[in-house]
């Protein structure tokens, strides 16, 4: 007997339909076969299911079982497979009651199993229900450990502990309830920042500038030696950003369930992404790829931040490949199966030691390193890469003493609940301004965006090509000063770029 | 390239018992250019203290729209001219050889750069080289042109005293500033102060005692400092601080080195 039954594959973050067909001939050798351009993972299924179906109390029918995946041309990778297959061969081979009415059309089946029959969590399944949304009267059968992926969408999703379980609702011996929706605004909730701005002592202008970079989605460098806080000043940036909006939530969530980091139970990502990878990082795992492409870090961290702590130590081709991502807020990934979209639209938070060793200019401990070996390591940046970085701040050294010493009244303390409101009042100027456009924050400005909303006063532009032969600016320099005071301005709530928003841009400037 | 200069635009050197019977430039001259002049001449082997006393001394005179001469040597009169150049002041170079004669390529940079910003190359000969006579010759220009000469740093030997020694004849005020005891290129100018031939130049601080009443200026005086540390100092919002400390830095009160800040 054939049958078939529906499911899914994920190119990327698109989403197919696959028909698994399961035929259980009488005819023939016994035997087991898939088709359908099925990767070493699908076609280790063959053993998975068997064992499964067996223990779970079933009988692996002795005869000549062919499983087809249509359509035929698209690669499938992945275990997802194995629990539609075995419905299949439970099928196709009447083991169940003629009672049971399947509406094989609108059901999806998709998990890997274990071989005691269990359903182990599986990648994808917000994908799947996303895709399923679409289809009326459709139905999810899914791992349970994945499910709550899925209840952010208003369709019935069954979660389903085994296989054998599965069957018994089916035979409606004991039914499986379907999980409760959970609107996507319910699960945002507001947790409170891992690191708050208030922890870190000293580096005033440090932390201005992190709510600057959170304003207007600037990227940011901090030079400094090290143990001076660049790390917590990282961490505390997500903290700050606004929180995500449902539509971004699931943007995130899906980059999340295709990579298949949702802890098992997870439903979805509520915080913004903070990604840190270490500097040993390969261009791969920076941007993306595989033979079956996975999203690299700069998708991991799409609508949040990227921290690349020891940007030099980085290898140069990996910093290379974050142009395209830095500019276009998506990344490419052309590999012979074909081409993959991803989003990677992040903020850039690097951090630099001011030479090898750390300690070139530290009021206590000497440097080792030689003019050349600081000359190259400095060199290692690239300065199309810099010259995408609008924010550079110096991040310096605090004696002990300093930090114990509390100010009162200080003008500088701030907790991110407060810098939170900051930056989302700036933002909501932003938004305001550019409507119609394209563009969402001021970092994305193109120049000629630039001409339009950013006007400078008199004085301002005075000030600003002083500055500009004061200290060399390149013409791309230039714009981004423009920029950064655009955000300034926009946190003191003015319409006009003032000689004192230009006067604090210039703080920011490019220092190496 | 080069022209000839109007004798009558430069009185002064008519204070000279010979002066030059013509000058030729490179650049753009006007009257006015003569006007206010101070020379800053020194050793050849200049010192990281001399280097230091120019970046102080040369912006001030450079604020007071003074017109800084030197003769064009390596050492400190080049490194006057390129900080009169950086801070956007007109400077002129008296060469000690025939204005026509090709520069190395480091020479050429600078003497592009003083031409650019409103400077002049000056010298009374066109095709002269260079040789022992001609540079204390030039020097007598260097010292006749100018109200004021400051002698940054001379060894006993040093054709700087030459150009002293012509100031103190001219009538013109001459400053020495004075130097380590121990150092050779201090030797000249704190013998120059010794003799009571010049007066010591003490650095700026008399004239700006006065204390700012800018409360930044006012605690960098005492220390130098982040901005961190300046805000912690004074209690104030860390961007109206970076604002005000950029317009300082710009109108050159201050200068930054490895965000540290310094008053000048």
């Amino acid at each position: 007997m054939l049958t078939k039954i529906r499911s899914t594959a994920n190119i990327g973050l698109t989403t197919i339909p696959i028909d698994v067909e399961v035929d259980v001939a009488t005819a023939g050798f016994p035997g087991f076969t898939i088709v359908g351009l099925a990767s070493k993972a699908v076609e280790e299924a063959r053993e998975r299911v068997k064992t499964a179906i067996i223990n779970s109390g079933f009988d692996f029918p002795p005869k000549k079982i062919t499983v087809n995946l249509a359509p035929a041309d698209i690669p499938k990778d992945g275990a997802a497979y194995d629990l539609p297959i075995a419905v299949g061969i439970l099928i196709a081979s009447e083991q169940l009651p003629d009672e049971i009415v399947f509406d094989l059309k609108k059901q999806f089946f998709y998990g890997e199993l274990s071989l005691d029959g269990t359903l182990r969590p599986t990648r994808g399944v917000l994908l799947l229900a996303l895709f399923a949304k679409n289809i009326t009267g459709s139905q999810l059968f899914v791992p349970e450990a994945s499910a709550n992926e899925a209840s952010v969408i208003n369709i019935p999703v069954y979660p389903i502990p085994t296989l054998h379980r599965l069957i018994q609702h089916f035979v409606k011996t004991k039914p499986i309830d379907t999980l409760s929706y959970l609107p996507i605004k319910d699960a945002l909730d507001s947790e409170p920042p891992e690191f708050d701005l208030s922890e870190i002592a000293g580096q005033e202008q440090a932390k201005r500038a992190i709510i600057i970079a959170a304003s207007g989605g600037h990227n940011m460098l901090m030079f400094g030696p090290p143990g001076t806080g660049k790390t917590m000043l990282a961490r505390a940036l997500p903290g700050i950003l606004p929180p995500l909006t449902e539509q971004e939530a699931l943007e995130v969530t899906r980059i999340y369930s295709i990579s298949g980091l949702l802890p098992p139970g997870a439903s979805l990502v509520t915080k913004r992404p903070f990604r840190a990878p270490h500097h040993g990082v390969s261009t791969v795992g920076l941007i993306g790829g595989g033979s079956n492409p996975m999203p690299g870090e700069v998708s991991l961290a799409h609508l949040g931040v990227l921290f690349l702590d020891e940007m030099p130590e980085f290898p140069r081709s990996a910093l290379e490949s974050l142009r395209q991502p830095m500019e276009d807020g998506t990344v490419e990934i052309v590999r012979v199966a074909g081409h993959v979209r991803y989003p990677a639209s992040f903020t850039l938070l690097s951090a630099i030691n001011p030479c090898p060793c750390g300690y070139l200019g530290h009021p206590k401990r000497t440097c080792t390193c030689s003019e050349r070996q600081i000359a190259r390591y400095r060199h290692r940046i690239s300065g199309p890469i810099l010259d995408r970085i609008d924010l550079h701040v110096s991040v310096s050294v605090i004696a002990v003493d300093k930090l114990s010493q509390s100010l009162k009244n200080n003008p500088n303390a701030i907790t991110s609940c407060q810098a939170k409101k900051m930056v989302m009042d700036a933002r909501e100027v932003q938004t305001k301004r550019f409507a119609n456009t394209k563009i969402y924050t001021n970092s994305q400005m193109k120049n000629k965006d630039v001409k339009r909303f950013c006007i400078l006063t008199p004085e301002s532009e005075n000030i600003l090509k002083l500055a500009s032969e004061t200290y060399n600016f390149s013409a791309r320099s230039y714009i981004r000063m423009i920029k950064v005071a655009r955000t300034i301005a926009d946190l003191d709530h003015k319409k006009d770029i003032l000689p004192i928003h230009v006067a604090e841009a210039l703080q920011y400037k490019q220092m190496v | 390239m080069h022209a000839l200069l109007d004798l009558k635009d430069v009185p002064q050197l008519a204070d000279l018992p010979n002066p030059p019977g013509q000058l030729f430039f490179i650049g753009k001259p006007h009257k006015q250019l003569f006007q206010n002049c101070v020379s800053i001449v020194g050793s050849r082997q200049i010192t990281e203290y001399g280097k230091r006393v120019i970046e102080l001394l040369v912006p001030k005179l450079v604020f007071e729209k003074k017109v800084i001469i030197s003769g064009f040597m390596r050492g400190v009169d080049q490194y006057a001219h390129r900080a009169c150049v950086e801070n956007g002041g007109k400077t002129i170079a008296v060469l000690g050889w025939g204005i026509d004669t090709i520069l190395s390529p480091e020479d050429k940079k600078l003497a592009d750069d003083i031409v650019s910003h409103g400077g002049i190359l000056l010298s009374e000969w066109q095709t002269q080289r260079s040789t022992l006579w001609t540079f204390p010759v030039r020097n007598r220009i260097v010292a006749a042109l100018a109200q004021e000469v400051y002698i940054i740093e001379a060894g006993l030997k040093s054709g700087s005293l030459i150009t002293a020694n012509w100031a103190i004849k001219l009538k013109r005020k001459l400053f020495a500033v004075p130097g380590s005891v121990t150092s050779r290129v201090s030797e000249g100018t704190n013998m120059l102060i010794a003799n009571g031939l010049a007066k010591m130049w003490c650095g700026i601080q008399q004239p700006t005692q006065k204390s700012s009443d800018d409360p930044i200026l006012h605690a960098l005086e005492q220390e130098p400092l982040t901005i961190n540390q300046l805000s912690r100092n004074l209690n104030k919002p860390i961007a109206e601080l970076g604002a005000s400390l950029s317009l300082l830095l710009l109108s050159g009160q201050l200068v930054e080195r490895d965000g540290v800040y310094y008053k000048k």
